[in-house]
């Protein structure tokens, strides 16, 4: 019952905010509909822990662990992102009577964000995506400058290339899925289970597919290129949405069908992984050095985040199942941090650029702390939750015997981290050169940051145990094996 | 070679699947948007066409139904949004401005082909059905041979009909195994073609009204350009 | 043995008898298609024999090429024309003399001649068109021996007879995607070949813009006679082999008797005349291509081709 509402909701909210009436009060809807949704999610989450699964539709809506973290990943940060964008849209966007389409959208992409990792028909799933990108693209072209509706158009082209290609995936999967015999119902679950007797090169053949049509969605290398110019052109609380929980969704596809492809055992595609996450990883750390906007700074980031789940899963085993599922976790609400923060300095100094800003910390000090807390979080520094995941993985590297990848991991992070910490030490100290605008940052972004720094600091001291036990349970469905 | 038992819908669907190669072929070949278009109408014609034969000869209502919605999709429905929508960009008659020339992107598009044929190779090799042969490599080239024609232009109806393309291929390969999936996933993929017509035409409607021209080497902008070590 | 040497005999002088009227109903038909009379379908024939009555005019800069060149013209056509079926289904005594492969090196092999014939001369117009030629042939050369390895892949075999007998048994193998492929590249090749629209343009008489035609510019009297002719000759073989062996095989003569085959000629001759309006349409349809269109349009037959190799040898290997 609650999972069917927490998929509804937003779909109600898109309409309200589109009936006439209704729209000048578009930011309250969208409010009360993903502050509702929150809540249910948790429910959702607590039911999963205590059952193991949740029945929403059957069928067709079901969760598990995964799915049941991803879900309530996925309402945080729509919740959070909802208040900022509150004081945010309303500073930047001059023309008043078009935020209505803004909310419609947000809630439209808020809904097939939140279906997705319910939906338990690989089919549908596929559906699920293409109609995040769909409205996604709409987002990130909102503010109609040049440079943003390039951003879109280099979006839109480069994802939807990736939609077709996936669909013969899933084709194919549909096909393996038949050469087994088929019987059970076409879920997740059931494809798990016919893994062993299903056709090794067809399985093959649709993982590679889906990889490469769900990985542009998710910013892996080397069709990354749209995301930092999405990321720095969009609206601020849209790129917290876009990195924290748009790029994890197609990655969440990618590993299920990474566990039904380990479940064969004559199908090995670890090692690839392993070698494409890096090479995202890479790229990113190197494109980090030379970075001249710090939202794209942030968009490198995620990209680089991406490369170590994907890597993290490569290894496959279950102590690197759990360090990509956290890993996961704690990107999502560091990540969309990072996002408001870089939202409240564009609105304080009306500059992208790294190499205008100075002096943060004497001009806001609310922004200047805000960032250096939240860079070093994403850049993964103890004590903060990333640096934990990290950790985690690399360790689960070296029991599972990848010394090379785990060095050339290591160090490519630390490069990040450096390129990080370099720019933004730059930002926050010195001499301000830029006079501080008038206006005070605006009450709803403050509240933001604030509600969303709050896990950030928490998770990287305490993890609560059913914290810790939901992201057990998600980390075995992703199939490893051994330590 | 087809083996001589094969029946008449069965020897057609072959037909239909060396044509929609030939189209997939002549959309990198052609110069005009509106030859473009023309090549994806009649390459989405032979798609619902073979829909219809394999319907007949297996008697599946399923593949009826679905040669029906993509001949209102993509036959009908497409071609009049993108009039609609962008009719300044369809009604020129221009050249399409290519990052490859015409003889090297027919070459690429060969090379892609063949590809295709080699990734599909094991599969078929241990499967006997005749329709995974052709069908599968087939719509395997045309989803290649479409995000090539979609990476060689630089306009946004070019791009637009590639990724069609590539759907229209994914598609031919999906058909052979359609008629136990469920409808709703079918529907729901036509809807998903709509919707990406639709905001991609809006979209190049917007960088039309901004930019005066879709092409996309207009749109340059952002870049990452080295800065000094300072 | 007499009987099939007749055949024989009777096939050659099938080509060189109706080589004109096919040239003669082809301007024809395209002259009614644009609403213009015409002339007579007869009228190569008397062209022909007008030459033959006229003086012959060599250049004194020409060489023994030049002299040679029309004779070869002639005789080559008639070679390949023994070589292919025309009338009968079943191989006659010469059919097993020389495959496609050498049917289609004679054929290069006049087309070699007439495009050093045209240099020879010293005429400005002569090399031009040449240089034309050869890059046309160059181009359709894969085309044609893509074409000619699948065919003779799928039928193992590369004699024309024995082809024919494999290719078009059974609807699956007459819709099979390969063959219909390769129907369109060898019709394109025809059209390069021949130097039709949208190659070249056949009814022209602008020399800048010859292809084909510039390599009998130069003749006079007999020599022009036998350009002209086997030209047309070589026309003929070319459909004969499109028809006949690729794509309609019916009308052939089955058996031995030589009633069968006297049958056969009309049937072949319709079946000619019905390609000849397919012909029309395609002409009058197009635009002639600019010159460097060409590579493309050739670029395209060749595409058609391997396509039609690829669907063939891999899915059934």
């Amino acid at each position: 019952m609650a999972l069917t509402a927490v998929v509804a909701i937003p779909l109600v909210a898109a309409l309200l905010c589109w009936l006439a009436p209704l729209r000048k009060f578009a930011w309250v809807i969208t409010l009360i509909s993903t502050w509702t949704v929150l809540p249910l999610a948790v429910l959702v989450s607590a039911e999963v822990l205590s059952k193991g699964r949740v029945i929403g539709l059957p069928g067709w809506i079901e969760a598990d662990a995964f799915g049941a973290l991803v879900l309530t990943l996925v309402s945080f940060v729509a919740a959070l992102a909802s208040v900022f964008a509150g004081g945010y849209m309303r500073r930047r966007e001059h023309e008043h009577s078009r935020l209505w389409w803004f909310y419609c959208n947000y809630n439209l992409f808020a809904f097939a964000l939140l279906s997705v990792p319910v939906l338990t028909e690989p089919n549908l799933v596929w559906v699920g995506v293409e109609l995040i990108t769909l409205f996604a693209v709409l987002l990130v072209g909102f503010e109609k400058t040049n440079g943003a509706l390039e951003a879109a158009w280099k979006y839109a082209i480069l994802t939807m290339m990736g939609a077709p290609i996936s669909l013969l995936g899933f084709f194919a999967l549909f096909w393996a899925y038949r050469s087994a015999g088929g019987g059970i119902p076409e879920t997740w679950e059931g494809l798990r289970m016919l893994g062993p007797s299903m056709d090794p090169n067809l399985l093959k053949l649709s993982f590679l597919l889906v990889f490469v049509g769900f990985g542009a969605k998710s910013g892996l290398a080397p069709v990354h290129t749209w995301l930092p110019d999405a990321h720095s052109q969009a609206p601020s609380p849209v790129c917290a949405v876009l990195s924290g929980v748009k790029t994890t969704v197609p990655l969440y596809a990618i590993l299920r069908l990474l566990s039904i492809v380990l479940a064969s055992p004559a199908a090995r595609v670890g090692n690839w992984m392993i070698v494409l996450g890096l090479i995202s990883v890479g790229i990113a750390a190197f494109l980090l050095l030379q970075v001249r906007d710090y939202k794209r700074m942030f968009a490198y980031s995620t990209v680089e985040h991406m490369g170590i789940i994907l890597t993290a899963a490569g290894f496959a085993t279950r102590g690197s199942d759990f360090g990509a599922v956290s890993q996961m976790l704690n990107h999502a609400i560091t990540k969309s941090l990072c996002f408001y923060v870089a939202g409240i300095i564009l609105l304080a100094l009306s500059t992208r650029e790294i190499n205008s800003v100075h002096g943060l910390f004497r001009v806001s000090p609310f922004a200047g702390s805000a960032l250096v807390l939240c860079s070093l979080a994403i850049a993964g520094a103890p004590p903060f939750p990333i640096f934990l995941s990290e950790y985690a993985i690399l360790s689960a590297g070296v029991r599972a015997e990848q010394h090379a990848a785990v060095a050339i991991l290591a160090v490519l992070i630390v490069i990040a981290f450096v390129a990080i910490l370099w720019h933004v030490n730059r930002m926050v100290f010195g001499k301000p050169t830029i006079p501080y605008s008038v206006e005070s940052l605006p009450v709803s972004c403050r509240l933001a940051v604030i509600l969303a720094a709050a896990p950030v600091v928490l998770l990287g001291v305490y993890i609560p145990v059913p914290v810790h036990n939901l992201l057990q349970l998600a980390a075995q469905q992703l199939g490893g094996h051994g330590p | 070679m087809a083996d001589p038992q094969t029946s008449i819908p069965e020897a057609l669907n072959t037909l239909c699947a060396g044509l929609v190669l030939i189209s997939a072929f002549a959309m990198v070949a052609t110069r005009q948007v509106q030859g473009v278009v023309r090549f994806f109408v009649i390459q989405s014609l032979l798609l619902s066409a073979s829909c219809f034969l394999l319907g007949y000869s297996r008697n599946s209502r399923h593949l009826w139904t679905l040669g029906a919605i993509t001949v209102a999709a993509k036959v009908i429905a497409i071609p009049w949004i993108l009039r609609r929508l962008l009719p300044g960009e369809f009604y020129e008659r221009r050249e399409i401005s290519q990052a490859v020339n015409i003889p090297a992107s027919l070459l690429i598009s060969l090379f892609l082909a063949i590809l295709a044929e080699f990734l599909v190779g094991p599969v078929a090799a241990a499967n006997t059905d005749p329709l995974i042969r052709i069908n599968l490599p087939i719509g395997l080239a045309g989803v290649l041979i479409g995000a090539y024609s979609l990476i060689a232009r630089r306009e946004a109806i070019p791009q637009l009909v590639g990724i069609l393309a590539m759907e229209n291929g994914a598609f031919f390969a999906g058909i052979a195994i359609a008629n136990e999936l469920p409808l709703i996933a079918e529907l729901g993929v036509a809807l998903g073609v709509m919707l990406i017509v639709v905001v991609i035409g809006l979209l190049s409607r917007n960088i039309r009204l901004k930019l005066g021209t879709t092409e996309a080497g207009t749109l340059s902008e952002l870049k990452e350009e080295a800065t000094s070590w300072r | 043995m007499t009987e099939t040497i007749s055949y024989n005999v009777l096939q050659v002088l099938f080509i060189m008898g109706f080589a004109p009227l096919y040239a003669g109903v082809l301007s024809r038909l395209k002259e009614i298609v644009q609403s213009r009379r015409g002339p007579s379908i007869f009228q190569s024939y008397r062209d022909i024999w007008k030459l033959f009555h006229k003086d012959q005019i060599l250049s004194e800069e020409t060489t023994w090429i030049y002299r040679l060149t029309p004779y070869l013209v002639f005789v080559i056509p008639i070679f390949v024309a023994i070589l292919i079926p025309v009338l009968t289904d079943f191989p006659l005594v010469f059919a097993f003399m020389g495959d496609m492969l050498a049917g289609g090196f004679f054929l290069g092999l006049g087309g070699f001649f007439a495009a050093l014939a045209a240099v020879d001369t010293g005429n400005p117009y002569g090399p031009m068109g040449a240089s034309r030629t050869r890059m046309v042939g160059f181009l359709a050369e894969p085309v044609f021996m893509i074409v000619f390895f699948t065919v003779s892949f799928v039928a193992q075999s590369t004699i024309p007879y024995i082809v024919q007998q494999k290719w078009v048994a059974s609807p699956g193998a007459f819709f099979s995607p390969a063959h219909i492929l390769l129907l369109i590249a060898f019709l394109m090749l025809i059209l390069a070949e021949g130097g039709k629209i949208p190659v070249d343009n056949p009814t022209g008489h602008f020399e800048l813009a010859m292809i084909d035609e510039s390599k009998g510019l130069e003749f006079s009297g007999r020599d022009a006679a036998l350009m002209k002719w086997g030209g047309q000759m070589k026309f003929l073989i070319l459909t004969c082999i499109f028809l006949n062996v690729l794509v309609a095989p019916w009308g052939l003569a089955h058996a031995q008797p030589a009633i069968g085959l006297l049958i056969a000629v009309p049937l072949i001759l319709f079946k000619i005349l019905l390609f000849a309006i397919a012909l029309v349409v395609i002409e009058t349809s197009l635009a002639k291509l600019r010159l460097f269109r060409i590579s493309e349009f050739l670029g395209a037959a060749f595409i058609t081709s391997v396509a039609a190799m690829i669907t063939s040898i891999f899915p059934g290997a």
